[in-house]
């Protein structure tokens, strides 16, 4: 940012107050980080192209190497970065730099959205669910292996009001709304048990949505999915499961309860780690035993602390499957409102309205100003912040190798 | 450290690179050529990060130079249909 006098407030200043700010950091060579540039960024960067809209975006999708961005107000969506499957919905299979609306959804009221590898999923507010980018493992759910490269409707759930759905790596899992029954579908690659529709281990692609098995009888009130990994989080605060496993654990072809006393109200997925926020907003991270340990260790900041693994939770399937569930440490009992996920590192925002993240950072994804990795939570400092007041209200997203932080000033 | 070990059936052909890929953690993807893998290469790398994983396939599927051996079944990347 370029300096300005204090004393007058220029309109641009005045405008970004009274909206908000989206900033970002990481991976960015496919213009993944709506900079208008094609390079990794260490520290935060404000995009000054989305804070206009910024206090109207409600949620961000972030995938392998692309944004989705849904207006609230509005049922609009944008989309940037990669776009070589198709996965921007733009009718073309070239990068995009800046955030640019889907022409094809401008009819239509989108209410959820997705962003997986390279695929993307939306959701309409009367609960048709379109998908376009790659469709090799048949992941879009059009019963083919057709790559599309604008939003087409899922023709199979064109009887059914779709209410979430949920982009892995090579797999999509559908959440319907109000169904008794079977409320889940999943479709594309289910070689992990991703999909959740076997019982068996069998090694199943499937380019037609199935049934997930075994949580017909539960309340879900939201699904996830990254790299192999699929979850659900139920109404009663239970957590679900399913593909691949952590930790080097065995893979799970159906939904696995977590068994523990705590519960959970949101989940993030990482490709090998998960983050759990409970309902006293304490965060918990399963699998990850790599976290923060992945680079060349002479490149690490080598500061190993002490494992301090309080285990709180052992699923009920003897030794075989014991989930290492830990309380995220370092955090001295600060409450924790927003978790996020990359692909192999996290990001919170806690209630003092601070950004922390760790895991890997090579690419700059922790935003620190270095390359480092991180094995607990490290401070983030956005530059020339909106006056940090109880009414901004901040929430992060990560993608594979990159975090968006959506600041807005709260209703009051 | 490994990332990962994977399958080469796994894996996709990226006819672009000419190598078979898969996805990266940082966003790009780990590549290997059949030339490597007819000479016992396992390793494939990401052009754009340090990380790299262990490719699991058996060798003698590669070599002979005939690449479109029915031993072979990596997921063929779709060409994008037109909308």
């Amino acid at each position: 940012m370029e300096e300005r006098e204090k004393t007058e407030e220029t309109e641009e200043e005045r405008i970004r107050r009274n909206s908000g700010e989206v900033w970002s950091w990481g991976a960015g060579t496919d213009g993944q980080l709506g900079t208008s540039k094609l390079q990794d960024e260490h520290l935060p960067q404000l995009i000054h192209s989305l804070n206009y809209v910024a206090n109207t975006i409600s949620h961000l999708a972030c995938g392998g190497a692309h944004v989705i961005a849904l207006t609230g107000n509005d049922g609009k969506v944008f989309t940037w970065g990669r776009g070589t499957s198709g996965q921007l919905g733009h009718g073309d299979q070239t990068n995009c730099l800046n955030p640019k609306p889907v022409k094809l959804l401008e009819t239509l009221y989108i209410s959820h959205v997705s962003a997986g590898w390279n695929h993307s999923g939306f959701v309409s507010d009367c609960g048709k669910v379109h998908t376009c980018g790659d469709g090799s493992f048949g992941q879009l759910g059009h019963e083919d292996y057709e790559s599309h490269q604008s939003p087409i409707q899922v023709l199979y759930f064109d009887s059914k009001h779709v209410e979430q759905i949920a982009c892995g790596m090579r797999h999509s899992l559908v959440l319907l709304k109000g169904q008794s029954g079977a409320q889940i579908y999943g479709f594309g690659s289910g070689k992990c048990g991703q999909l959740g529709v076997s019982i068996n281990r069998i090694k199943i692609v499937s380019n037609l949505p199935q049934a997930v098995k075994g949580l017909e009888n539960v309340e879900i009130r939201n699904i996830y999915a990254n790299g192999d990994h699929s979850a659900a989080v139920s109404a009663d605060g239970h957590v679900y499961t399913w593909g691949r496993g952590f930790s080097g654990q065995s893979d799970a072809y159906h939904p696995e309860i977590l068994s523990s006393p705590l519960k959970f109200s949101k989940l993030a997925l990482g490709w090998n780690h998960a983050l759990l926020l409970t309902d006293a907003k304490e965060v918990y991270m399963l699998g990850g035993k790599y976290h923060g340990m992945l680079s060349d260790p002479g490149k690490m900041s080598f500061e190993l602390h002490p494992p301090i693994h309080e285990v709180s939770s052992q699923s009920s399937y003897g030794d075989e499957r014991v989930s290492i569930l830990v309380k995220v440490p370092y955090l001295n009992e600060t409450k924790v409102i927003d978790a996020a996920a990359g692909s192999e590192h996290s990001a919170i925002v806690t209630e003092n309205g601070e950004i922390m993240t760790w895991g890997w950072g090579e690419h700059g994804q922790l935003g620190l100003g270095n390359t480092c990795d991180q094995t607990t939570p490290q401070m983030v400092h956005l530059g020339d912040v909106l006056p940090s007041d109880n009414q901004t209200q901040l929430s992060v997203y990560c993608g594979s190798g990159f975090t968006f932080v959506v600041c807005v000033l709260s209703q009051t | 450290m490994s990332y990962d070990d994977v399958e080469i059936e796994d894996m996709e052909w990226n006819e672009e690179l000419k190598s078979f890929t898969y996805p990266c953690p940082c966003g790009d993807l780990f590549q290997i050529t059949k030339e490597e893998l007819q000479i016992g290469e396992e390793i494939a790398r990401c052009p754009s990060c340090s990380l790299y994983i262990t490719v699991i396939y058996n060798m003698e599927d590669f070599i002979g130079g005939d690449s479109n051996k029915k031993t072979i079944q990596p997921s063929n990347q779709q060409p994008v249909a037109v909308a």
